[in-house]
């Protein structure tokens, strides 16, 4: 076809066509990161927003041990995790905000995870997350009755976030995320092994759910 | 994507095929002949490109017809002199050619052009999608008061006070209020709660949910499981309120007459935790007020008093 034409349409349509090519590979490398970033529905937004809202109950509790409790290392103990844990709020929130999704969703808590809603107690609450009551009967009580109620909560609370930790290690599709997730995990059966300790020396036993 | 990418490059060869004539194959689908083309390239479209490719041979079927035959006259042109019976098909014949010769291409182009379009149509709505500010995204839903935007003034209020304060709107979207927040992660209320500790709840980027006490109780429900468990909300009662039920966040306002209203997710959905003031300020610890009733608690006061503290 291009020998029919004369040269200066030949050139205009190279040119053209030059120029189509250019502007549609733009937009593919502008799509191509955007299509790399995890979505609103991907493990690890799901990861963000649940584990953000799962430490916020943390960091109070801990937050409650540091102020209330009755021994130097249960007062240790929250201070190292309330700051952790927000220190790990404000990383997730990050990422929400590089992927430019919102720090909500319409989904039900832990939708991302396979059979994540049966997990969920009756009133919706996420594994783990202690009540209202339970949070009022802490913050009124104190001495012992203070650091074993504190063990036992959240030695519950851990219990109950973990498995996220553990499928967003495996199933997040970005590194870093599953990177922070493994951590999560790891740190929080350290928490796990110290809170049953203290729990024994306290001579009191875990809740039974 | 890639296949884009391939028809960007396979919109030449058609080109130097038409001037060649070749018909031999050579390995690609676009050399076959024209009545060929159709099998070839719905054998070739893979999954998600097979609707835009599609395209192509929906306009090639109306070529080949006029074009096959032209182009099979041009090849033998030559000896037909010899016959001399119809010398005029002859003139006629060449410009039947030129015509005909370019439908392939033309195909080619549009499909091409089509495709790249919509790429780049497609990023441009990414941008468009992406560029939005969470801002935007309330903006945009229906009956919303974006005080940020009509009151500037009244949203930069926000000094931490002691005692009972005087607000010009009900509920309070924005103003000076207590030290001390309600706590709202996830917090129900039974009873109305003071709009000074609320108030720095929305400062923490809470979406405080206030609903007038004759509200029916299904309805109170379905409001409370929007609240139960989720960190940055808290609900209550609001007696006095104008209308069923209202949404506060700080600087924002939206009030609705059902529990059932899509609006109400929407606005939760926009600014919970976007519309704090003080992003990573928690919802709970601190002199966390989780007890009801409107008369603020000014817990800490005392030991303001002597030393001024800060926020």
């Amino acid at each position: 076809m291009f020998t029919q034409l004369s040269g200066r349409a030949r050139l205009t349509l190279g040119a053209l066509v030059a120029v189509l090519l250019l502007v549609t590979g733009t937009a593919i490398g502008y799509l191509i990161p955007t299509f790399r970033q995890p979505g609103d529905d991907s493990v690890d937004a799901g990861f963000a927003r649940d584990m953000s809202v799962h430490h916020a109950q943390a960091v109070e509790m801990a937050m409650f041990a540091y102020r209330l409790g009755s021994s130097d290392d249960i007062r240790t103990l929250g201070y190292d995790i309330a700051a952790s844990q927000q220190w790990q709020i404000g990383q997730m929130q990050t990422w929400l905000t590089e992927w430019h999704l919102s720090p909500n969703t319409s989904n039900k808590p832990m939708s991302w995870m396979p059979d994540g809603q049966n997990a969920l107690q009756p009133d919706g609450r996420m594994p783990g997350m202690a009540s209202t009551d339970e949070l009022k009967k802490l913050k009124s009580s104190t001495g012992k009755d203070f650091d074993t109620l504190w063990c036992q909560l959240m030695l519950r609370h851990h219990l109950g976030g973990i498995h996220m930790a553990e499928i967003s290690a495996k199933k997040a599709q970005v590194q870093e995320v599953r990177d922070a997730a493994e951590k999560i995990r790891v740190s929080q059966q350290y928490d796990i092994s110290a809170l049953t300790e203290k729990l024994k020396d306290l001579g009191a036993q875990p809740l039974s759910s | 994507m890639s296949m884009s990418t391939q028809h960007g490059g396979g919109n030449r060869k058609p080109s130097t095929k038409a001037v060649s004539g070749a018909k031999p194959k050579q390995g690609g689908d676009e050399d076959l002949p024209e009545d060929v083309l159709d099998d070839s390239v719905d054998s070739d479209s893979e999954g998600p490109d097979s609707d835009e490719v599609s395209e192509a041979p929906v306009l090639r079927p109306k070529a080949s017809p006029r074009k096959s035959a032209p182009v099979r006259k041009t090849a033998p042109a030559g000896k037909r002199p010899s016959a001399a019976t119809r010398p005029p098909a002859k003139k006629i014949a060449p410009v039947k050619v030129k015509h005909g010769t370019s439908w392939g291409p033309i195909a080619l182009f549009t499909t091409v052009g089509v495709l790249a379009l919509g790429i780049i149509g497609f990023a441009g709505y990414q941008v468009y999608e992406h560029g939005l500010s969470w801002q935007d995204r309330a903006d945009k839903i229906q009956g919303i008061h974006d005080y940020r935007k009509s009151d500037p003034a009244l949203v930069d209020q926000r000094d931490h006070v002691w005692g009972p304060q005087k607000y010009t709107m009900s509920p309070p979207v924005a103003g000076n209020h207590n030290q001390n927040w309600q706590r709202c992660q996830g917090d129900v209320y039974p009873a109305a709660i003071a709009s000074e500790h609320a108030l720095h709840s929305m400062e923490h980027g809470a979406v405080w949910i206030a609903y007038n006490p004759d509200l029916p109780a299904a309805q109170v429900e379905t409001l409370a499981k929007k609240v139960r468990g989720k960190d940055y909300m808290l609900m209550a009662p609001y007696p006095g309120l104008d209308k069923p039920i209202s949404l506060q966040a700080w600087g924002f306002q939206l009030k609705v007459d059902n529990a059932s209203d899509k609006r109400i997710d929407e606005f939760i959905k926009a600014l919970r935790q976007n519309a704090s003031l003080e992003s990573g300020t928690p919802c709970s610890s601190g002199d966390v007020i989780t007890e009801t009733g409107t008369t603020p608690r000014d817990l800490g006061k005392d030991a303001a008093a002597t030393p001024k503290q800060g926020n």
